[in-house]
């Protein structure tokens, strides 16, 4: 089985995030970069995957240069190789411009399933895996808790605010996953220092048949016109317990309607 | 000149990080309350090789050096859950045996310590001879061809945990009678082997033992390397275990600074945090920078004895061992003034950390014995001892 896992290096979430002042887009030169955190689930799931099935896993990045960093420490958790596509164009591209992009590049690779995170912490669009699976012509299963394979069907629990719901489609397919799927692993220092070995192939915006007018922020569908810093906290109500602080405690839960 | 790590030994320091988050203070304590031991966090940080990174690749290991041993050891105690074990098993005598053992003794110790499903520790301090190795007294007799261990160890840390021990003894040199240096690996369940728990103040899972060798019969192979290579042998070991002494100590200071600074930003006392005084701000800072010195030096030392050098790598060493002990000492002080009272409550966990950073000062060499070293070697100062 052969499978591509899609890896997007993001900002912390950790830390304080911002936008740049000049175009709006993310301000990724001041923020510490780290690959966004429900790929390593995607990344563990297509590696289970391949142990249990044989096969290969690809990791598919679109991103700037310096998404080198992240590309070695996911070869580190074991895929076998990895395709950066890189090309200044493709700066303040959108979700839209980003699948054709994938799409182009995933039409070069060979691959039974495309696994990903369900969102990116950086935009958290939640769309690409729809997107993609549009442009590409496969059945899209999103979301998932759980993935099993069993020849081309693939089956995911898909999980929702109350429970979970079972979908089923045959591969070629795209499978989203939520960080409950399963526990990343921990790169060991064998793959760690293999990781710099394995081969990572670029493409840039010529290769993939895309071209710079279809892409990048000039041509985004949608535009970040204000943005705004979060509003600082308010601080909270202080109830002074003198006799009837119980009181007042459901009095004050009451009236803002949680109780 | 690049005094930035490899890419590698970044993204293993990451690694660890990881796994130590994920046991961390909490599991610690708990171990250390229950009186158990730190299997399941030592199980797998040898599954993933992080335990063996400086073992050869053919044996088992991940074909790094001290210097990526030692950013694993700082890292698991940056997260609060350091492995003293760490400090014996691959590193002394991970690195005696790769260098001196026959291909016999590195195909049957060097993987299982790499993997860590085999711990070995050592032993060299005697109640007579700590500071001062050259009155060792454990003596090893040739009887046939086997040998037969006679001796008292004191310290040895780790000895309920561990399947040997890798024991600093002499032999009696048949021509001059003279006593020198030999090293034997010893099964702790050997018959004539016996050992008795030190109380200590130090509240850690790993233990201090009295060690009693009243004629352990040994065969010709538990001697490791040459009888007469002697000394040589033995530094081949001690230069990491400073090396990792200081990582040990560079891992606990960094925990209680992050404390500390976490608490000054937060705690507030006259309308301010408490880190808005100079007071509490300066020797913070004091701290950070002190800790920066001794963990260059540290990666120094670790580089010089991986590139081979072992003359150069005993000061190195030491220096480390020094600066990171005198350093840590410092920080874990000061994370528990910073904390006020709550610096000696169990909550906060930095009270705790006294008496095991204290012990860096004092073991594996004693910061009078560094100096002494220094003075005399690196000075050129008359011998004092
Ligand atoms: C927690 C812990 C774990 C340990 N684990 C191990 C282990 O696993 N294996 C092992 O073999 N040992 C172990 N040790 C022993 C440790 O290495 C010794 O305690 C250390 O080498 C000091 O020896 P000593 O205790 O005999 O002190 P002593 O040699 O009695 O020294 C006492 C004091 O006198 C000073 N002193 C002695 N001689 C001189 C001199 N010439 N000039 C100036 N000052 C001097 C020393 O610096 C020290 O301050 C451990 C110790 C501790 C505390």
């Amino acid at each position: 089985m052969k499978i591509v896992v899609l890896v997007k290096q993001v900002p912390d979430s950790g830390e304080e995030r911002t936008l740049r002042a000049d175009d709006k887009t993310v301000d990724r030169d001041a923020a510490t970069k780290r690959m966004n955190e429900l790929d390593e689930h995607a990344i563990e799931e297509a590696l289970k995957l391949a142990e249990a099935n044989g096969g290969e896993v690809t990791l598919l990045t679109m991103g700037p240069g310096d998404a080198t960093d992240t590309i070695r420490k996911a070869l580190s958790m074991g895929p076998d190789k990895a395709v950066h596509v890189s090309d200044d164009a493709l700066h303040g591209s959108c979700a839209i411009a980003t699948s054709k992009v994938l799409a182009a590049a995933l039409g070069k690779l060979e691959w039974d399933l495309v696994l990903c995170g369900a969102e990116s912490t950086d935009g958290g669009v939640q769309a690409l895996p729809h997107m993609l699976a549009e442009r590409l012509g496969v059945g899209a299963v999103t979301g998932a808790r759980k993935v099993t394979v069993e020849g081309a069907t693939v089956t995911v629990e898909r999980q929702t605010d109350e429970g979970y719901e079972v979908l089923q489609t045959e591969g070629p397919a795209i499978v989203s996953v939520w960080d409950t799927i399963n526990e990343p692993r921990y790169p060991s220092f064998k793959l760690i220092m293999a990781a710099k070995k394995k081969p990572v192939e670029s493409f840039a915006l010529a290769d993939l048949g895309v071209s710079a007018d279809e892409v990048g922020l000039a041509n985004a569908t949608s535009q970040v016109l204000e943005f705004a810093p979060k509003p600082p906290r308010q601080a909270g109500v202080k109830i002074t317990d003198e006799g009837e602080g119980g009181a007042k405690l459901v009095e004050y839960l009451a009236s803002e309607k949680f109780v | 000149m690049d005094f930035r790590e490899s890419e590698e030994r970044q993204a293993l320091r990451e690694a660890v990080a990881a796994l130590g988050a994920k046991y961390g203070v909490p599991y610690m304590r708990e171990k250390t309350r229950a009186g158990e031991k730190t299997h399941e966090l030592w199980a797998e940080a040898g599954q993933l090789g992080y335990l063996g990174v400086n073992i050869p690749t053919e044996h088992g290991g991940g074909g790094g050096g001290i210097g990526d041993l030692a950013a694993v050891c700082e890292e698991l105690g940056a997260a609060g859950c350091p492995l003293l074990l760490m400090v014996v098993s691959p590193a002394i005598c991970g690195s005696i045996i790769s260098r001196y053992g026959t291909d016999d003794q590195r195909k049957r110790w060097l993987p299982p310590i790499a993997d860590g499903s085999y711990t070995m520790v050592f032993a060299i301090t005697e109640p007579d001879a700590g500071s001062n190795a050259h009155l060792i007294a454990t003596t090893g007799r040739r009887d046939g061809s086997d040998w037969v261990l006679r001796g008292q160890k004191v310290f040895i840390s780790g000895v309920d945990e561990a399947q040997s021990v890798l024991v600093v003894a002499r032999t009696e040199d048949a021509r001059t009678g003279k006593l020198k240096p030999a090293l034997y690996v010893v099964p702790t369940d050997a018959p004539g082997v016996t050992y008795q728990q030190i109380e200590m103040e130090i509240a850690s899972p790993e233990k201090q033992f009295q060690l009693f060798f009243d004629d352990v019969r040994l065969p010709a192979d538990a001697l490791v390397g040459d009888e007469d290579a002697g000394l040589l042998q033995l530094f081949a070991g001690l230069n990491p275990e400073r090396i990792m002494a200081a990582a040990f100590a560079l891992g606990i200071a960094r925990l209680a600074l992050d404390k500390a600074v976490d608490y000054a930003k937060t705690r507030t006392v006259f309308k301010q945090p408490i880190g808005a005084h100079q007071a509490i701000a300066h020797p913070l800072a004091q701290c950070k920078i002190e800790l920066e010195q001794a963990k260059l030096m540290t990666q120094k030392a670790a580089w010089v004895y991986d590139s081979g050098d072992d003359m150069a790598a005993g000061e190195a060493a030491n220096m480390a061992k020094y600066a990171a002990g005198e350093a840590a000492v410092r920080i874990v002080d000061q994370a528990v003034q910073t904390h006020g009272g709550n610096g000696l409550t169990a909550e906060y966990g930095v009270g705790g950390l006294l008496a095991a950073v204290r012990a860096t000062r004092i073991a594996p060499v004693s910061r009078e014995m560094i100096l002494n070293f220094v003075a005399m070697h690196t000075l050129g100062l008359p011998k004092s001892y």
